[in-house]
């Protein structure tokens, strides 16, 4: 008797999983779109409500940036705003919108809306990623008529339009004033509406969001599927497979699993300049290191010349990987000299064990010494561990003794803020994400200012930390463009010449595309993420692949 | 009967509110989420105000009690990552991950019984060593390699099965394959060794005397005590199940409890973890609790243990 | 106490219902275990290359018997060119040490806890087996998971998890056993002879509940190779450079289709191990006493 009982609760429970579970299959079907992601971020439909990189897939598709992409190179491009001008005293742009533009129940984009946007995100609620950034800059916003918007800034800011737009962050979305007044935010996140060229139509927790193409052609591009389709499926075989399987039409890969797609069949894309692979060391710059081996700058130029790249780029990013710029620069960066560094970074970047090795000599450590080396993979990246574990190799044949230790982001990220305490007289891996402008991330990691303060902080500036300062400053207050270029290229140097912060590889962005269910396209140069590129993916009879 | 009831009950509520206070400890131990939430060129200012927003700059004390008294009430806290109540993202994925395990554990049982009647009829021939080989790989096999293995070859080289994600019928059989497989080596063997205490009894001897035959004898004898011990660790197989989906569910991308659990991990989602750990932690004390009921109704002996 | 000194028999733990059975000994595990053991204790002297050393133009080599195979690296290579052979080799060592520390300490914290909670009863026994529960009631992998974030991944780390899963596991079946021992006349004539309770349970009960204990421990070593795994593959493993089959079978899952050598090596070397040892589990039980088939 009492075993009918359990039978029944057992049997009860497989019936109700598999009534439950005869949900909605993937459509498998030609006109629908599917990409499959390792992670969806919050699954929050607001673009105030989740960073960076999870916006820029799967919120990208339904929400315009005011600022948007130049296609072809990378960079900042005409958005919503088709131009814009910064006034003579550089403390105020102008930004000019297209006309015609509608929200997807049909209310027409204006100038009010692209007000209330802006101030939207730098509510104190608000988890975009650049909205701190924004609150600092902005000092008003004013309308000037319903396609024209003027935005005054606190103090002159040179770039302050790029950092409206996606290639930086995404704190240009443009939002519908009325609808989220009339709806409150609760109603907006439940069916949210945008004026991008997908439409929201489900979002299933923990597993998908679906979109459908507006009918209508768009100035962003038209869709040339039906619907598009969102996958979460965090584990990597398990997207190759389905990638291979046709049930995905693209797949996020990382470089290690090239071959394995190429085995396949696939097909497999990479998005040149979204990251750049590079080392670091901390807090030299502090009196209890002053007798380490790493003070010495010839130490830290041998320990570069020690790194064979081209076999990294060769062997652990299978090909799929560029000679990195000086740190922070990719070629679509603004205000630098490309060529100038292209030139150096072949030089002062090149293998050389010979001339490593003579120079520890020189510093006094003919015979190597200890060091300690943070091995970790920010989120997105997980092959910045085997870079690391090859850098460990390499320094080890000059003879440096590497103790590494390999940690998880969510370890080593804290470690790096406030007093830095395991990490002062150490090096660690760490990335930078491909933006056009450099200047932000120079602030972060050189300024005596910024969380990073690898060359100095506020008690304890040396020289050098001092000019990068003062040459910073410049760089970003500016306005006349020649001496702001100058500044720009004179902190490169500086930084270059520090060998504090080195680049290793110039990394990209990579995708297994199943070539029977899409067409070939071309993405967007240093942007990673598909969420602008999708309306432009051609189906596979229109552009098969060569 | 309601003493052992009650005395049950708070039993299971001690363990509750020990597991809420480890769990909010440990919780903390780990990191801090607004670190992963900012960018990498966030500045001191954009940190404080982060932690703000999130609820963290209060003391831990404070935390602590809005916890538990958010914790009677029902409230365990907004998901830091999802932004909305913890216990709502819970419930949202829960019927996921019981459909897995309800169909696994039917899966795991279906195999074991007949494996093990096999084995044990045929005790000491190579059907019962063969059989007890078969169970042993399902826990000789990690379960993500299992898992990983099982879409190589059903889903990309033969093409029969779709590869992962919840959906028909044909997407659970690799997933519950793969979370049941470990279950069936234990089963077996217990069912192997009741059976044959059966098989040895008295009654049945005196019933093959009788003349009945070995099929009707086994069917109805056997197969009886059979089913005692899966029924006994019922309760244990259906808390090891919902605990141990976090691989199984993250190979085939269910979108369950067990990779909720592993995220809030990952990002330190405090309220999300705290809230998923001590639900799970209900769902497995009511279980159990409700099948020791069952038997202390059946069977009085129980009650005074 | 003199009238401890008392015949054997207190001791005894034959059981006189049935012979031992000789007969199907498991030449197999017996030959698999020796052989893991022989090569984790002369790992320097059995592997060809050095685990950790690099060489990133010979990576992916296949092994010594397909195309493009050489006998210089007779498994192949992994993504870092670095010796599988090797690594299995070495990785033995440390799949071995996890599980011996983990067990050990895991299951003696057990074992004592067990003893004392049958043995002493009433409140103690309630209180420890609440905590048992509690423990029990916790995901495993979580716990590790947890641990492994906050303390950093590494083998301590991974030894501290698994004692703090197991000890639960064994406390509940020694305690079980020990609610049984207890009643047996032997125990009983020691309390008469006024022992401690501590020495009953030193002297009396525990050389009783060592057939159990034996064979939980040799059960549980298939588990904790599987559980380093399964943390492995969530990232919590033991860190790199270190080879361990689990973080081996972890790294070589994105290569199935064009470098199986990677994982498929480490997997049935995990697979061979855990079935080894829970045959010769399930062997050493029927031998000791075959009543335990609870276990």
């Amino acid at each position: 008797m009492r075993i009918s009982i359990h039978l029944v609760l057992v049997g009860a429970m497989a019936l109700l999983a598999l009534v439950a579970g005869a949900g909605p299959a993937t459509a498998q079907d030609k006109d629908t779109l599917v990409i499959a992601l390792d992670t969806l971020g919050a699954m929050v439909m607001d673009p105030i409500a989740d960073t960076r990189a999870p916006h820029a897939h799967y919120h990208a598709p339904i929400w315009d940036s005011l600022v948007g992409f130049d296609l072809e190179k990378g960079g900042i491009g005409p958005g919503v705003a088709e131009k814009w001008e910064r006034s003579p005293d550089g403390k105020s742009w102008t930004f000019h919108l297209r006309k015609g533009l509608k929200f997807h129940n049909g209310d027409p984009v204006t100038a009010h809306d692209v007000k209330f946007s802006l101030e939207r995100i730098m509510l104190p609620e608000s988890i975009s990623s650049g909205a701190a950034a924004l609150r600092r800059a902005v000092a008003s916003i004013e309308v000037l008529d319903d396609h024209t918007v003027r935005v005054y800034t606190k103090g002159v800011i040179p770039h302050f339009a790029a950092s409206l737009s996606r290639a930086v962050f995404m704190e240009g979305s443009v939002m519908p004033k009325k609808y989220i007044e009339a709806v409150g935010t609760k109603g907006f996140r439940e069916k949210p509406i945008g004026s991008g060229p997908w439409k929201f139509v489900r979002l299933v927790p923990g597993d998908r969001i679906e979109y459908e193409a507006v009918g209508t052609p768009h100035w962003r591009g038209t869709p040339q599927f039906k619907k598009l389709t969102l996958l979460l499926v965090p584990e990597q075989s398990t997207r190759i497979a389905m990638v291979r399987t046709g049930e995905a039409s693209i797949v996020s890969i990382g470089p290690e699993a090239i071959k394995e797609a190429q085995a396949g069949g696939m097909k497999v894309v990479s998005v040149p300049g979204t990251m750049q692979a590079v080392y670091q060391f901390w807090g030299l710059y502090r009196p209890e290191v002053k007798g380490s081996p790493l003070t010495d700058i010839r130490v830290r130029e041998a320990l570069s010349l020690a790194v064979d790249r081209q076999q990294i780029i060769d062997h652990v990013m299978a090909k799929q990987a560029r000679w990195p710029l000086p740190f922070t620069t990719y070629r679509y960066s603004i205000d630098v000299d490309i060529p100038r560094w292209e030139a150096w970074a072949k030089k002062a970047l090149r293998y050389d064990p010979a001339r490593a090795r003579q120079l520890l000599a020189e510093a006094g450590h003919p015979n190597g010494f200890k060091m300690t080396f943070w091995n970790t993979a920010l989120p997105g990246t997980p092959f910045m561990v085997q870079i690391g574990e090859a850098l460990a190799g390499f320094w080890e044949k000059i003879g440096v003794k590497v103790d590494m230790k390999t940690v998880e982001w969510g370890v080593f990220d804290p470690m790096g803020r406030g007093e830095q305490k395991g990490l002062v007289g150490t090096a660690s891996m760490y990335r930078t994400a491909g933006r056009p402008e450099p200047s932000p991330r120079y602030q972060t990691t050189l300024t005596s200012s910024g969380i990073q303060h690898l060359l100095g902080d506020p008690k304890e500036c040396p020289a050098v930390c001092q000019e990068i300062d003062k040459v910073y400053e410049a760089a970003v207050s500016e306005k006349d463009d020649a001496k702001r270029a100058a500044a720009m290229n004179k902190m490169t140097e500086l930084a270059a010449n520090t060998w504090v912060v080195v680049p290793i590889i110039e990394g990209m962005g990579y995708w297994a595309v199943n070539p029977k269910r899409v067409g070939q396209f071309k993405p967007i140069p240093g942007r990673h993420e598909f969420g602008d590129v999708a309306e432009r993916m051609p189906r596979p009879e229109q552009k098969p692949w060569n | 009967m309601q003493r052992f009831i009650v005395r049950r009950l708070l039993q299971s509520l001690v363990v509750l509110v020990v597991l809420a206070l480890v769990i909010f400890a440990l919780a903390r131990v780990t990191g801090n989420p607004a670190d992963l939430l900012l960018p990498e060129d966030a500045t001191r200012d954009d940190r404080e105000h982060l932690l703000k927003a999130l609820g963290l700059d209060r003391p831990v004390h404070e935390q602590l009690a809005r916890y538990l008294k958010g914790a009677v009430t029902g409230d365990l806290g907004t998901s830091i990552r999802y932004r909305k109540p913890a216990v709502e993202v819970f419930f949202e994925r829960l019927p996921n991950t019981l459909a897995l395990v309800g169909i696994a554990l039917a899966g795991a049982v279906a195999v074991s019984i007949p494996l093990g009647l096999l084995a044990a009829v045929y005790r000491g021939t190579i059907i019962d060593r063969v059989s007890g080989m078969i169970a042993v790989l399902g826990i000789a096999t990690p379960s993500f390699w299992l898992g990983i293995v099982l879409i190589y070859v059903f889903s990309i080289q033969l093409g029969w099965l779709p590869s992962a994600r919840m959906g028909g019928p044909l997407h659970y059989v690799l997933p519950t394959i793969t979370l049941g497989a470990f279950l069936v080596a234990g089963l077996m063997r217990l069912v192997r060794s009741s059976v044959l205490e059966v098989l040895d009894t008295e009654y049945v001897k005196l019933a093959r005397i009788k003349g009945l035959s070995q099929t009707v004898v086994i069917w109805k004898h056997a197969l009886r005590n059979a089913l005692i011990p899966v029924v006994t660790l019922f309760g244990v197989l259906f808390a090891l199940l919902v605990t141990g989906a976090i691989v199984t569910e993250t190979v085939f991308a269910w979108p369950g409890v067990g990779r909720l659990t592993y995220e809030a991990v990952i990002f330190r989602d405090y309220p999300l973890l705290q809230a998923v750990i001590l639900m799970k932690a209900i769902i497995v004390l009511g279980v159990n609790l409700c099948v020791d009921i069952l038997y202390a109704y059946l069977d009085p002996r129980v009650r005074y243990a | 106490m003199a009238l401890d000194t008392a015949p054997a028999t207190d001791v005894e733990i034959v059981d006189e219902r049935r012979p031992r059975d000789f007969s199907r000994l498991p030449w197999t595990s017996f030959v698999i275990i020796t052989v893991l053991v022989v090569v984790a204790v002369f790992a320097p002297l059995i592997a060809t290359h050095s685990p950790t050393e690099q060489s990133l133009p010979d990576k992916l080599k296949p092994p010594a018997w397909q195309e493009g195979g050489s006998t210089e690296h007779v498994l192949g290579t992994d993504m870092l060119g670095r010796d599988l052979f090797s690594r299995l080799v070495y990785g033995a060592r440390v799949s071995l040490t996890v599980a011996m520390f983990a067990l050990l300490s895991g299951g003696l914290i057990g074992l004592a806890i067990g003893i004392v909670a049958g043995y002493v009863g009433g409140r103690t026994d309630s209180v420890l087996m609440r905590v048992v529960d509690a423990t029990l009631t916790f995901p495993t992998i979580l716990i590790a998971l947890l641990l492994a974030v906050s303390l950093g991944a590494g083998l301590r780390t991974i030894v501290l998890a698994i004692t703090v899963i197991i000890w639960a596991r064994f406390a509940r079946v020694v305690r079980g056993e020990v609610l049984g021992v207890k009643t047996r006349d032997f125990v009983a004539l020691a309390r008469v002879h006024g022992c401690s309770d501590l020495r009953i349970m030193a002297i009396h009960i525990v050389p009783n509940v060592m057939n159990t204990f034996m064979v939980l421990l040799t059960l549980h070593i298939g588990f904790v190779i599987i559980v380093e795994a399964s943390l492995s593959f969530l990232g919590a493993g033991i860190p790199p450079p270190t080879p361990s089959w689990g973080q081996m079978v972890a790294d070589g899952r994105s290569h199935i289709a064009s470098a199986w050598w990677l994982a498929a090596l480490p997997g049935a070397a995990i697979m061979l191990v855990v079935l080894a040892f829970n045959l010769f589990g399930d062997w050493l039980r029927d031998w000791l006493d075959p009543r335990l088939r609870q276990v």
